[in-house]
């Protein structure tokens, strides 16, 4: 089998709010210096989610693809490094700037290209934009079946069965192979890599292919010529919080006094 | 009345300090006292005796070829097991060292003298053996050598020395008799033998039928006919009076001489081949491994060299171990005093270091044959053991409660290492099996990412520095980096620490500079958890960061940075002069750069943090910084100095949800509350932290409560410039 793991590379999540900045003129952020770029968490655990049916069942082949520049193979890499055992970057200039549409797009080409692919596992999200359609793109694209948001993924007979997470419990579903699935953080931590492994993956080279590799798109199906979503205006929202002590000789009276400015706040 | 328990007081320091260099200057007075004797060979009085009066002094000599032969095999046979480890890195000759730690650890047994009671009791059985070997070599050589000594004036004071250190070693061996039956004394428990029992009263029965051999041979030969003779052996002598009472006949006399002899030397030799199947073997591999002590810092782990083309990472199995490593398991005599001091222990953890180098020491009499086999029939090593090592004989959560704090190897008598066994364990777990806590790994994956332990944080670098004005950056003219460190600028508690430590080093009108941005974590949080590769990449780095700004001098204010950059940076060729902040500040005070004239009307108590106290030996500096302020007074935990009790936070403990009764650092906290301090004063980020967290669980009245604080703000206070900079 071959199941292929999407993995995207954003700006770090842990960025301190101090160190986060934003180009409003250019409606872009502004990379905050010394801090390095990191894999979306989400795609880390749908690597796991692949690893553990690979560990299941064996003989899976398991190619993390990428779109990004150069510095993204770090995010291939660490993905390798988790047990993957091919890493392809989708590095052009031409994909630069895109949108979750041309993303799921060449990732879709990309797919297409390797032909024998039987599932493919990204995460729930990027935690970057928190979008969450680039999975359902590619499904849509490809034609065949996704499941969102899963917290259970296995694979058997043929079929993808996924427990997804909904907000009132858990929906099974089984889909036919060939199969998307997004996976949630309910799966559980990606796993530590071996040191064995970590060498490993630095030993690897990491496929690269460009627009030219992708025979079906034009320089104008991707990246900012290909986009579908403007984005109007990017800024960094005024969070001002007020902290009231409430006020009373006891308890009782603290409690009262608190119900009353709820109450006149119009909360309760 | 307070004079008489003044001197009381100091009387029992005295004894003590040196009352074993006493006893051992009085062993050896005696023993050249009877050279002199024996040379001027004084004809006082006529005094000798028969030797074996009334018995054949062959069985002697069988018995004693026998047991050198089992010894000889036994350590040849087991010794060869030891060499199935790999080979010591670094091993420097240094012998001078070598046999310094050899008389003072071994021979003197420094170690032992941390417990008061056990040193009394433990020389006088050491002393009475080597003394009384002595006096048997003595017998044998007058008897089966033309040697002819033991009579005169020689021959009396001889009776009297064999009697005096027969009687200590007997006050001896009922001390431990008391302690292993008449007292709760847990710690000699928790492993409790039938060996330790057959050592006991095998010694006692040796010593006391030792006392009847002679008191019967002076009932027949002496008691009558030379009396003033016999009283020299006065012990033997009472016991030969008190026989005398019973007016047995010469006949019985003698055959209770004869069975008593008998008995005698069975149990002695009985007894000397305990050492080869017992813990009695410590008084062979204790000198030894003090020997064999290592001749850098204790806080210094290996450096695993050519990581990336090991074939294992860390130890996983026996063989992966040093022989040093493998030897120290046999010199364990179970005495239970790692256990006793360990931290998590104390806070009722899962790891006793004590039960962790027995079950290594079983772990390895059962695969160590197996590994040599193997490997003699060119068989796969790897694949003998019954027994998986790491995770089943040791247990991963034993492995991860540990500090590294130390106190372990401080306490250990016969020298064990403990804590670069278990960390060469974590190595395994987390470099080859990727197992490692969830909460650990999630400090070593942000280590990886962002340079730095604390996920989460929502501090940058150069938070500390708002408000302060112009700090400056490092550049390679000024004199001291001060080297902030991820907790002092990442961890908003540690902020005032940081602003504190800057603000002396600029009233002592220091030269110096920061990194700010460039700061990256040197790696000690990674090599403590085991992640030696991910230490070895930081810490390289670091040091080109170093080396590019001519970083020659380092001032910092935790410890652990501290023991990095002094014991561990040299093994990756980064050789810096280190200061603690507060070595720093005790030389500043005493050049008169820094004079705290503000009074600061406190009782305060000092934790010693084991990364600056134990492990790298300062506990001066601090306390003298301390008590150069005005008004303050230091009031001491029961455990201070090299006895101090971790906060809780070493070995990368920080980053671990704790498994156990009890937190480390509420114990710690409430030693500090004991003593009604209204400060609790340290030198560490990570221990001010476990602090200002242990504190408040253990004390809910939060009306005077004690407050944790690094000694660079109890200073800063203390300084005349504060008021103008705040």
């Amino acid at each position: 089998m071959h199941f292929v793991v999407c993995a995207k590379q954003i700006l770090d999540p842990d960025t301190p709010p101090s160190a986060f900045k934003i180009d409003e003129a250019k409606n872009e952020v502004i990379p905050a210096p010394g801090i390095a770029p990191v894999l979306s968490q989400f795609d880390g655990i749908a690597a796991e989610a692949a690893l553990r049916i690979k560990e299941k069942i064996g003989d899976v082949k398991i190619t993390v693809i990428s779109l990004g520049k150069g510095s993204a193979q770090a995010a291939i890499k660490q993905v390798l490094a988790m047990g993957a055992d091919e890493g392809l970057l989708l590095e052009d200039d031409a994909f630069e700037n895109g949108d979750h549409y041309t993303t799921a797009l060449v990732l879709s080409e990309a797919i297409k290209k390797l032909g024998d692919v039987d599932a493919v596992f990204c995460g729930r999200q990027a935690a970057d934009w928190d979008m969450g359609q680039v999975g359902l793109g590619i499904s849509q694209l490809l034609d065949i079946p996704c499941a969102i948001i899963g917290k259970n993924v296995d694979v058997s007979d043929n079929k993808m069965t996924v427990e997804r997470v909904l907000l009132d419990g858990i929906e099974t579903v089984e889909m036919a192979l060939p199969a998307v699935v997004t996976v949630s953080n309910e799966l559980g931590e990606p796993r530590y890599p071996k040191l064995q492994q970590i060498m490993q993956a630095a030993k690897k080279t990491v496929t690269k292919w460009n627009l030219d590799d992708l025979e079906n798109l034009n320089k104008t199906d991707v990246g900012e010529a290909g986009r579908k979503l403007k984005l109007e205006k990017l800024f960094i929202p005024d969070n001002d919080s007020d902290v009231e002590f409430i006020e009373g000789e006891n308890a009782q009276e603290k409690a009262n006094n608190l119900v009353a400015k709820l109450r006149e706040a119009k909360i309760l | 009345m307070n004079q008489s328990k003044k001197i009381l007081s100091s009387l029992l320091f005295i004894f003590d300090k040196f009352w074993m260099l006493g006893l051992f200057i009085l062993t050896f007075f005696s023993l050249i006292l009877s050279g002199l004797l024996l040379g001027f060979g004084i004809e006082g009085s006529s005094a000798t005796r028969e030797i074996f009066f009334n018995v054949e002094p062959w069985p002697i000599y069988v018995l004693l070829s026998t047991l050198t032969g089992l010894l000889l095999f036994g350590i040849l046979r087991h010794g060869s097991l030891w060499f199935i480890g790999k080979p010591v890195k670094d091993l420097k000759v240094n012998l001078p060292w070598r046999l310094n730690n050899a008389v003072k650890l071994g021979v003197m047994q420094d170690k032992i003298r941390r417990d008061t009671y056990a040193s009394v009791m433990h020389w006088c059985i050491t002393a009475s053996i080597i003394v009384l070997t002595f006096v048997t070599a003595q017998v044998a050589l007058e008897d089966d050598t033309p040697l002819h000594f033991l009579h005169g004036n020689y021959y009396l004071f001889f009776s009297f020395y064999g009697d005096l250190f027969g009687l200590i070693g007997v006050v001896g061996i009922s001390m431990a008799l008391y302690r292993r039956y008449f007292v709760n004394f847990h710690r000699i428990r928790w492993d409790e033998r039938l060996e330790d029992h057959l050592i006991l009263w095998g010694l006692f029965f040796v010593l006391v039928s030792g006392f009847f051999v002679e008191s019967f041979r002076i009932s027949i030969t002496e008691l009558d006919s030379y009396p003033s003779w016999a009283r020299w052996s006065f012990v033997s002598f009472t016991l030969a009076v008190f026989v005398d009472l019973f007016n047995f006949s010469d006949k019985l006399l003698s055959n209770m001489h004869v069975f008593s002899w008998w008995s005698h030397v069975l149990l002695v030799f009985s007894w000397l081949t305990l050492i080869v199947f017992t813990k009695l073997d410590h008084f062979i591999f204790a000198p030894i491994n003090a020997f064999l002590l290592r001749t850098d810092s204790p806080g210094r782990l290996s450096k695993i060299e050519n990581i990336e083309e090991q074939e294992v990472f860390g130890v996983g199995q026996i063989q992966d171990f040093n022989w040093k490593q493998l030897f120290e398991l046999d010199a364990c005599v179970r005495c239970g005093r790692c256990t006793e001091v360990c931290p998590a222990n104390i806070a009722g953890q899962p790891l006793s270091p004590m039960h962790l180098i027995q079950d290594l020491k079983a772990h390895f009499n059962e695969t160590a044959p197996l590994v040599q086999e193997a490997g003699n029939n060119g068989k796969d090593v790897r694949a003998v053991a019954k027994r998986s090592m790491v995770g089943d004989v040791i247990k991963e959560e034993a492995l991860w409660a540990c500090r590294t704090c130390g106190a372990c190897v401080q306490e250990c008598p016969v020298m064990i290492e403990h804590v670069p066994t278990i960390v060469d364990m974590r190595r395994f777990l987390v470099m080859d099996k990727a197992k490692i806590p969830a909460t650990a790994q999630a400090a070593l994956e942000n280590l990886e990412q962002r340079g730095h332990p604390w996920k989460g944080t929502t501090l940058e670098r150069t938070t500390w520095m708002e408000g302060l004005g112009d700090v400056p950056i490092f550049d390679g003219s000024q004199e001291y980096l001060y080297w902030v460190g991820c907790s002092g600028s990442l961890v908003e508690r540690n902020l005032p620490i940081t602003k504190s430590v800057f603000g002396l080093l600029k009233a002592a009108g220091s030269s110096f500079g920061v990194l700010g941005q460039e700061e990256t974590c040197n790696g000690d949080p990674a090599r403590r958890l085991g992640n030696e590769y991910l230490y070895q990449i930081l810490a390289e780095q670091l040091i080109n960061t170093f080396k590019e700004r001519n970083v020659q001098k380092v001032i910092t204010n935790c410890p652990h940075c501290f023991n990095t950059f002094k014991n561990e940076y040299p093994q990756f060729d980064g050789k810096f002069e280190v200061l603690h902040h507060t070595q720093f500040l005790d030389e500043s005070i005493k050049s008169g750069k820094l004079k705290p004239v503000k009074s600061i009307d406190a009782d305060v108590t000092y934790h010693d943090s084991c990364y600056l106290g134990r492990i790298n030996n300062e506990y001066d500096a601090p306390r003298e910084v301390l008590n150069s302020i005005p008004g303050l007074n230091i009031i001491e935990m029961d455990r201070n100095k090299s006895k101090g009790l971790c906060c809780g936070a070493g070995g990368g403990n920080m980053w671990q949800e704790e498994i156990g009764t009890r937190r480390v650092n509420h114990v710690r906290s409430e030693e500090a509350i004991d003593t009604g301090a209204s400060e609790l004063v340290s030198n560490c980020p990570f221990c001010i932290q476990m602090f200002e967290d242990g504190v408040p669980a253990v004390e809910s009245e939060e009306e005077g409560r004690i407050k944790p604080f690094d000694i660079a703000e109890v200073l800063y206070r203390s300084i005349d410039s504060s008021s103008e900079e705040n």
